[in-house]
C-alpha cells in the first residue's frame, strides 16, 4: 500500500527541524514516534515540528506528540509546532491540547520565537 | 460497496447500507475511512462534516480494535435520512481489554473527539463483544 505519510529532517547548530506530510493515524503513529524521539534525544536547542503538510490527524498520533512533549520538558528543550490549517487546528482544540503545545503558523514564526 | 449509482452527471444517494470488512491491520483502517468519506458525501454532507466523520469512523476503528492485531473489523454503514449511522464490530478474536497503549490517555482522545464530532455514539466492550456505533446527523442538508 502506498506510503500516505512522510518525514523530513534538517537540523542547525541552534535547532532541529522535523517537517511531517500526510495522515497521522493509527499506521503512521510508530515511525512518527521514532522519528521524533530520536530528534528530541539529539537536540540541544528548540524542536520545531512542522505540521503544515498534514492532511490527518488522530488521537494516536496526538499521543505520540504528548510524549514528544513530555520527553522534550524532562530535557529542557522546547517543541515547537507549526500548523494552519484550521482542520488540524480543530483537533486540538475538541481535545483541549492548544495549551499544552507552542502552536504558530508559519516555520519563520516559530523559529523566532 | 452496494446501494451506490451514478448516472450521468446525477449523483444517487446511497440507500443500501454499505459494508466494509477488514482485517485488523493499522494500516488498513484508511479504507474504512475513504468508505466513511464516500457514504458521507452521497448523503449530501459538507466538506467540514465529510472531514468530522472520517476521523469519527477512524477514531471508532482505533477503539474497537483496541490495538489488537487478530480479527477483522466488520463496519455497517447507513445513510438514514438527513444522518449517517455507523456499527464497528470486532470478529474473530479473543476480547483482551486494555490492549491498546494508554500512555498519553489517547483513549480520553478518541471519547472526546468523538463527542465533539458526532451526535452519538457509544462502545460495547462488555463480555465476549467489541462493538462501537456513532450517529452523524447533515447539519445543512440540501432539498429532498
Amino acid at each position: 500500500m502506498e506510503e500516505t505519510f512522510g518525514v523530513d529532517e534538517r537540523n542547525s547548530d541552534d535547532l532541529a527541524y522535523l517537517s511531517v506530510r500526510g495522515e497521522l493515524d493509527l499506521a503512521a503513529a510508530p515511525t512518527l514516534r521514532e522519528h521524533l524521539y530520536a530528534a528530541v534525544d539529539r537536540s540541544s536547542g528548540p524542536l520545531i515540528v512542522d505540521l503544515l503538510a498534514v492532511t490527518f490527524i488522530d488521537s494516536t498520533a496526538l499521543g505520540v506528540l504528548i510524549g514528544t512533549q513530555e520527553r522534550c520538558a524532562e530535557r529542557g528543550i522546547e517543541l515547537r509546532l507549526v500548523l494552519e490549517d484550521a482542520r488540524i487546528i480543530k483537533i486540538f482544540e475538541i481535545t483541549g491540547l492548544t495549551e499544552l503545545f507552542t502552536m504558530s503558523p508559519t516555520v519563520t514564526e516559530a523559529a523566532a520565537r | 460497496m452496494s446501494g451506490t449509482e451514478q448516472d450521468g452527471s446525477e449523483l444517487r444517494t446511497i440507500s443500501e447500507p454499505v459494508e466494509l470488512s477488514i482485517p485488523v491491520q493499522s494500516d488498513l483502517i484508511l479504507l474504512a475511512r475513504l468508505t466513511a468519506a464516500t457514504v458521507a458525501s452521497r448523503a449530501g454532507f459538507d466538506v467540514e462534516e465529510v472531514d468530522d466523520l472520517r476521523l469519527a469512523v477512524d477514531e471508532l476503528c482505533v477503539l474497537v480494535a483496541d490495538g489488537g492485531s487478530v480479527g477483522r473489523l466488520q463496519l455497517t454503514f447507513l445513510a438514514t435520512g438527513n444522518a449517517v449511522e455507523v456499527i464497528c464490530t470486532l470478529d474473530g478474536a479473543e476480547v483482551q481489554d486494555g490492549q491498546r497503549p494508554d500512555e498519553y490517555g489517547e483513549r480520553e482522545l478518541s471519547i472526546r473527539i468523538l463527542d465533539a464530532l458526532v451526535d452519538e455514539h457509544g462502545e460495547d466492550f462488555e463480555g465476549d463483544q467489541r462493538r462501537g456505533w456513532l450517529r452523524k446527523r447533515n447539519v445543512h442538508p440540501g432539498p429532498a
